[in-house]
């Protein structure tokens, strides 16, 4: 990245400071918030400068950072009735892919269909299940590349275009149509370097990862089920879902390419106070194409199951811990059926999962240190995210964090990602 | 019909308040009686709220939201429902609680950016309230049971009740002094102590508006004297007994508010 983009990045961040620390005392509502009810539309947004430099040289790419940039968010809101529309939209200066870029990530109207009965129609943001961080039955998309490269928490989830029901009876049951396939936004070698086990290396763009496109409206459509409801304090679910890997994890060797295969699945969960904090159970069975495991180019059926507990074991100390395994069913065929070379490639038979989430806020909120590890004893691997956040009033916020993988061999899922170890520091001025 | 009703209002509320006059003796009578007059007006509530917290070196900040609530028992278990519109980075986060006197509160928040409805462990009530002076107990109400209660003082205005925590290890005062208007029964003033009697902390009822025939604070301040903050609480629009569908309390609310019930009349 040039040095001129980050000094842009700087300066542009600087500039809200500069009024922020101006006005942080004036009385600034800027309307009359006990005046009756905003009509029309309602704007906000924030401007947001990010910075985030690589801790180590990384061999598979050439440059030195995985996030740079200058970020103006623009979100609007409008009643119509019954109903409201939202429009979030982003726009950037991007000093790692050279040049500007924008993102639709809100364009929706909700309301409420029928007494019993509400709509969400449009591009939205979809999350559901009981994990932190882990999912099992969210099968909406992800994106990790902002995780992992230094953005905030709120860019974890993608967006999605999608049709939501949700009808609320004795059970309460949401229906989601997305009439084109949504994959996660995965690691493409552009930003982030990654393993390929073809090469038997760690590598990055160019060639960037390129799967065949899953986005023919209605043909490629997906569907996701949640049926759910509360009884005496307990959280019950079920879900299902028919659609399409999130991630390009089979490959076509005729066309030389890699691709979505199809996936579903059923799950369950169930949430409820324990001791004093908040214990969840989950599981789901994902079944793809490769119902026999004889295909190597297909990912193998896998039965996921996570456990959870979260506690106050202190004023203003949070901790939360999590067991997460992945088992990868019909496993001997797998290993079968790959070649010699690719056999240490594949995933064991049992993926052990830990994590860890420690939170502390001091100074009435306005700070917040947390470290969340993820730690996984039979893939030898971690992922520590460290991060202060500082409110320094309404409109300013900073943070400071790393993103540190690591582990024992190169090609498990956080050892990969070693070279992309980063520190961050963004600046966000609200308005 | 609505006269009538509001003159039916008007009236029980006079009696009730005339009731309230005569002399109580008896400190958890008094101190129960407080509670209701303070969390439980009416059989459920709503009012906008708006909140400045001024730090010790004069910066500030703010909150507001919408507050609704419904009783599921005089005195007893409560519904709430928090939507907050202010300042940006938590408009549209909603905050769910379900109230149980005597066991731990049910709690959700709602952050809308992630679409993601966390539980949040019941932990410590005795913590900062969205970054206020306020704790989330002086918002919900602290139990009466959690704390021996004793009236030292009687006067021509107030009574004064002396409370002492049962589990001194969990709370962080020796002590508080509540003053209490013998009139409307509500809490004026609550003074926290240190073991050897110095007061930290003070909450105080600077506005009082009878609505809809419940003497209600519209305006309290909590003062932090150790670093010398504090955060005043405004509360508008205030309305009792609206007639609030226990279906509203629900995660249904949590992605999409009830606005009909959120609007000002």
């Amino acid at each position: 990245m040039r040095w001129t983009s980050i000094a842009l990045t700087l300066a542009i961040a600087g500039m809200p400071l500069a009024s922020a620390v101006g006005q942080s005392s004036g009385d600034d509502w800027g309307d009359d918030p006990w005046a009756q009810e905003q009509t029309g539309w309602q704007w906000y947004g924030f401007i947001e400068g990010a910075v985030a430099p690589r801790l180590q040289n990384d061999p598979a790419v050439d440059n030195d950072y995985t996030l740079g940039e200058t970020r103006l968010q623009i979100e609007g809101e409008r009643q119509f009735g019954d109903y409201t529309a939202t429009l979030k939209a982003d726009a950037w200066l991007d000093g790692v892919e050279e040049g500007g870029r924008g993102d639709l990530r809100e364009a929706n109207l909700a309301g409420r269909l029928t007494p019993q009965t509400d709509i969400r129609f449009g591009r939205q943001i979809i999350t559901w299940g009981t994990g932190d961080l882990v999912f099992l039955n969210d099968l909406f998309p992800k994106d990790y590349v902002a995780f992992f490269s230094g953005r905030g928490d709120d860019y974890l989830k993608a967006p999605t275009d999608a049709v939501k029901l949700s009808w609320f009876g004795d059970v309460n049951v949401d229906f989601v149509w997305m009439p084109r396939a949504t994959p996660n936004r995965f690691i493409t070698g552009e930003r982030l370097s990654y393993f390929s086990p073809q090469a038997g290396r760690r590598v990055a763009a160019p060639p960037e990862i390129d799967p065949r496109d899953r986005d023919q409206v209605g043909e490629d459509s997906e569907f996701a089920l949640r049926l759910y409801q509360t009884i005496d304090g307990v959280e019950y679910a079920g879900y299902a879902y028919h659609g399409y890997d999130k991630q390009p994890s089979a490959f076509d060797r005729d066309a030389d390419e890699a691709y979505f295969p199809r996936l579903s699945s059923l799950g369950a969960s169930v949430r409820r106070p324990l001791l004093g904090g908040i214990a969840n159970l989950e599981t789901a069975y994902y079944h793809g194409e490769d119902g026999n495991g004889r295909d190597p180019d297909l990912p193998n059926d896998q039965w996921r199951w996570l456990g959870g507990y979260e506690h106050e074991p202190f004023s203003d100390i949070t901790l939360g811990w999590q067991y997460s395994l992945d088992w990868t069913q019909d496993h001997d065929a797998l290993i079968d059926a790959l070649p010699n070379g690719q056999r240490r490639y594949a995933p064991d038979e049992y993926r052990h999962l830990l994590t860890n989430r420690v939170t502390w806020q001091g100074q009435r909120q306005d700070l917040t240190l947390s470290l969340f590890t993820f730690y996984s004893p039979s893939d030898e691997d971690y992922y520590f995210r460290p991060r202060a956040t500082y409110r320094f009033g309404d409109r300013l916020t900073g943070t400071a964090g790393a993103n540190l993988f690591g582990g024992e061999d190169d090609w498990t899922f956080h050892t990969q990602l070693e070279d992309n170890s980063n520190a961050y520091f963004r600046l966000r001025y609200s308005f | 019909m609505k006269n009538t009703l509001g003159l039916t209002l008007l009236l029980t509320a006079g009696l009730a308040a005339g009731a309230a006059s005569a002399q109580m003796t008896d400190a958890t009578e008094i101190v129960e009686a407080a509670n209701k007059a303070s969390y439980y007006a009416g059989e459920d509530g709503r009012s906008a709220a708006r909140m400045t917290i001024v730090q010790g070196d004069g910066s500030r900040q703010r909150r507001q939201f919408t507050l609704l609530r419904q009783d599921v028992a005089d005195g007893g278990d409560q519904r709430y429902l928090v939507v907050f519109s202010r300042p940006a980075d938590i408009r549209g986060t909603v905050f769910r609680v379900e109230k149980h006197v005597g066991d731990s509160d049910d709690r959700w928040l709602y952050l809308p950016a992630l679409d993601l409805v966390k539980r949040i462990a019941a932990g410590d009530k005795r913590t900062s309230f969205v970054g206020s002076h306020f704790y989330y107990e002086d918002i919900s109400g602290r139990g009466t049971e959690e704390d021996r209660h004793t009236l030292i003082e009687t006067t021509e205005d107030y009574y004064v009740i002396e409370s002492t925590p049962k589990d001194p290890d969990n709370v962080a005062f020796a002590r508080y002094h509540t003053r209490i208007d013998r009139e409307t029964l509500l809490p004026m003033r609550t003074e926290y102590q240190r073991e050897d009697g110095e007061v930290y902390r003070r909450m105080t009822v600077t506005e009082v508006e009878t609505i809809d025939g419940y003497p209600t604070g519209t305006e309290a301040r909590m003062e932090d004297l150790d670093s010398g903050g504090h955060t005043v609480t405004q509360f508008r629009f205030s309305e009792y007994d609206v007639g609030l569908p226990s279906r509203i309390f629900s995660e249904r609310s949590l992605r999409n508010p009830p606005r009909d019930w959120l609007r000002r009349e």
